[in-house]
């Protein structure tokens, strides 16, 4: 079946491009970075004028051509102009320029590349629990862009490595950006790796996030949600090693590109306590955000709990929770403990879909799987009633077949 | 069934160090990846269930320690990446449909035997967005279909995966005595679903229970 993985496990593409960057990371405790001493370094209109950098971006113009072609896109007209508002608004001076795109990556990921345009993963939508935390992300992003730290850190790699070795790594992002694309490796978390050899610093990371609080404030955000952004990161990968019985594998997601997470969400609140002007008002705009994101937002929550991370994804539907429990998330709390199939799982995932079609907002699956349990726990006539509910909602459904023989 | 992402990388790097693999090591002028499998009547997995090929496949070599899962096989007519046909021949309760280290983060749920239809298909799906990389899996249709004389189903889906291809596949499975029996054909939406299709169907309705 999936063999056709050459799906590169994107987990150790993320720890692979490591190694060339592990060079940049100096290891030195980084003091904290004023938010107040961030000013861009580049206007609107921006466009390179040295040769390297100039050289650099033509390679970015075929990676771009490339993502916007990609059909691993979400397309949704709605959504996209959202999201371009959004970086139209934390952007800075460059706000205008920037571009950006949405990949169907379950992953909780977001890539900024060198000429301006930057790649979103569906799983960071999932994860966002209002727009200011989005709006965080992006800023972050910006903040690389409009401090120019990718052509900072190629040259820095340059000027520190085998010049040779820099070649061939040129020569490999080269073959990802221009005809020759090597399609076989898994795209657009293939791009994000090629990106890896632009590693950002501590230093830039902390520069980075020292922009995106001053741009998330002045923008009427509270800035404090960047800090909670890693909490909740740090809090999602912590539950998925312990139900694995491991430690946080610092390796994956944004872990990989941004160290020592404790230490800059520390950073983060105290930059956000700076930016913080007393008696302004501030909003995260969750309602709009829930509004922008609600046409994907059952697929985001399916492409998350169907990978059966278990301890991953309780959290994140616990962490969604916080802002008020729906049929929605009961619904894929129990999808979670039916697919992690523990000793009284079935039990504890039949009492989940119950609780589930209790909420007038249930969607038709919890009645599905409502009905399926209660037929598996030997209540026939009940769980036919709740089929037949299903079959009710959604008569088209592709297993409604099947469905209806069973209630039959 | 379903070699993980690692054998997939290793064939492919053997074929791009100079098409080594074709009349090289191995038997015949296959590979060592890859046996003949004749026309005509044939076990596969664990030898419980047997097919009928109506053309040659290739069967896909297990590697021990590896994809060893003795009640699965897989087949290719084109490669992999293209098309693939795979039999489950009597999985056991509390068993996995590949082998996986307990420390994986995304898993793909173990069989257990008072699993029903769509129970086994969301394992199914499960397997594919975890092992597959698929982003995108839509079910297509669920039905009941009689399979291996008795009251099973067919599974009809489509999936993108990360290599951005739509691919389509069918299964028909029943679970017998507790164990689950299966065969699932999954290929190139375009083209090569439709031109292999015809055999799995065969092969489908030759499938009998030994012992």
């Amino acid at each position: 079946m999936c063999w056709r993985c050459h799906e590169l496990d994107r987990r150790s593409l993320l720890v692979g491009g490591g190694i060339a960057t592990a060079a940049l990371s100096t290891g030195v405790a980084q003091a904290r970075i004023r938010p107040a001493d961030m000013k861009p370094l580049i206007g609107p209109g921006f466009r390179p004028t040295d040769t390297d950098e100039i050289g650099l971006w033509q390679q970015m113009q075929r990676v771009e051509e490339e993502v916007a072609g990609s059909n691993l896109l979400i397309k949704d007209p709605a959504l996209i102009r959202y999201l371009q508002d959004l970086i139209g608004t934390v952007g800075g001076p460059a706000a205008k320029d920037m571009r950006i795109y949405l990949a169907h990556i379950p992953d909780f990921n977001a890539v900024m590349f060198p000429s301006g345009f930057a790649v979103i993963f569906s799983g960071l939508l999932l994860r966002m629990r209002n727009e200011a935390q989005l709006a965080g992300v992006i800023a972050h992003e910006s903040g690389h862009f409009l401090r120019r730290h990718m052509i900072r850190s190629w040259r820095d790699l340059k000027r520190k490595s085998d010049i040779f070795a820099i070649g061939s790594m040129a020569l490999g992002v080269a073959g990802g950006a221009t005809g020759v694309y090597t399609g076989d490796i898994a795209q657009l978390a293939q791009l994000g790796t090629i990106l890896s050899l632009f590693r950002y610093s501590r230093e830039m990371e902390a520069e980075a996030d020292a922009m995106g609080a001053r741009l998330l404030a002045d923008n009427g955000y509270p800035a404090i949600e960047m800090a909670n952004t890693w909490e909740q990161l740090i809090g999602e990968e912590d539950a998925s090693a312990r139900h694995r019985r491991k430690r946080r594998d610092r390796g994956g997601s944004l872990f990989a590109t941004h160290p020592a997470p404790g230490a800059r969400m520390a950073d983060l609140k105290v930059s956000a306590a700076e930016v913080t002007v007393p008696g302004r008002a501030y909003d995260s705009r969750r309602a709009r955000y829930l509004q922008a994101i609600s046409p994907i937002r059952k697929m985001l929550l399916d492409d998350q709990v169907k990978l059966n991370d278990p301890g991953a994804s309780q959290y994140l539907i616990e962490t969604l929770a916080r802002d008020g429990w729906n049929g929605l998330l009961r619904f894929y709390e129990a999808e979670v403990w039916r697919l992690r199939n523990r000793h009284g799982d079935d039990l504890r995932a039949a009492q989940g879909y119950a609780v589930a079609v209790a909420y007038p907002d249930a969607p038709p699956e919890a009645w599905r799987w409502h009905g399926l349990s209660l037929i598996k726990a030997g209540r026939q006539a009940e769980g036919r009633a709740a089929l037949t509910r299903y079959l009710a909602l959604q008569p088209n459904a592709a297993d409604a077949p099947f469905i209806r023989q069973m209630v039959s | 069934m379903m070699r993980n992402s690692k054998l997939i990388l290793a064939a492919v790097a053997l074929a791009l160090s100079g098409c080594s693999s074709l009349g090289g090591a191995g038997e015949g002028f296959g590979s060592a990846y890859y046996s003949l499998v004749r026309v005509g009547s044939r076990q596969v997995g664990d030898g419980s269930m047997a097919v009928t090929a109506p053309r040659p496949w290739n069967r896909t070599r297990k590697l021990f320690l590896f994809d060893d899962v003795r009640w699965v096989e897989d087949w290719t007519l084109n490669g992999p990446l293209l098309d693939g046909m795979s039999f489950v021949s009597g999985l056991p309760s509390g068993k996995y449909l590949i082998r996986q280290r307990r420390t994986e983060d995304r898993q793909v749920p173990k069989f257990r035997s008072d699993m029903s239809a769509p129970e086994v298909t969301a394992m199914l799906e499960s397997l594919y967005r975890v092992r597959g990389g698929a982003v995108d899996f839509r079910t297509t249709s669920l039905q009941p279909r009689t399979f291996l004389g008795t009251n099973g189903f067919q599974f009809d889906f489509e999936h993108l995966d990360s290599d951005e291809l739509w691919r389509r596949g069918r299964a028909v499975g029943a679970v017998v005595n507790g164990r689950l029996y299966l065969i699932l054909f999954d290929a190139a939406r375009s083209h090569y679903f439709g031109s292999a299709v015809g055999d799995f169907e065969a092969m489908a309705a030759s499938a009998r229970l030994r012992r």
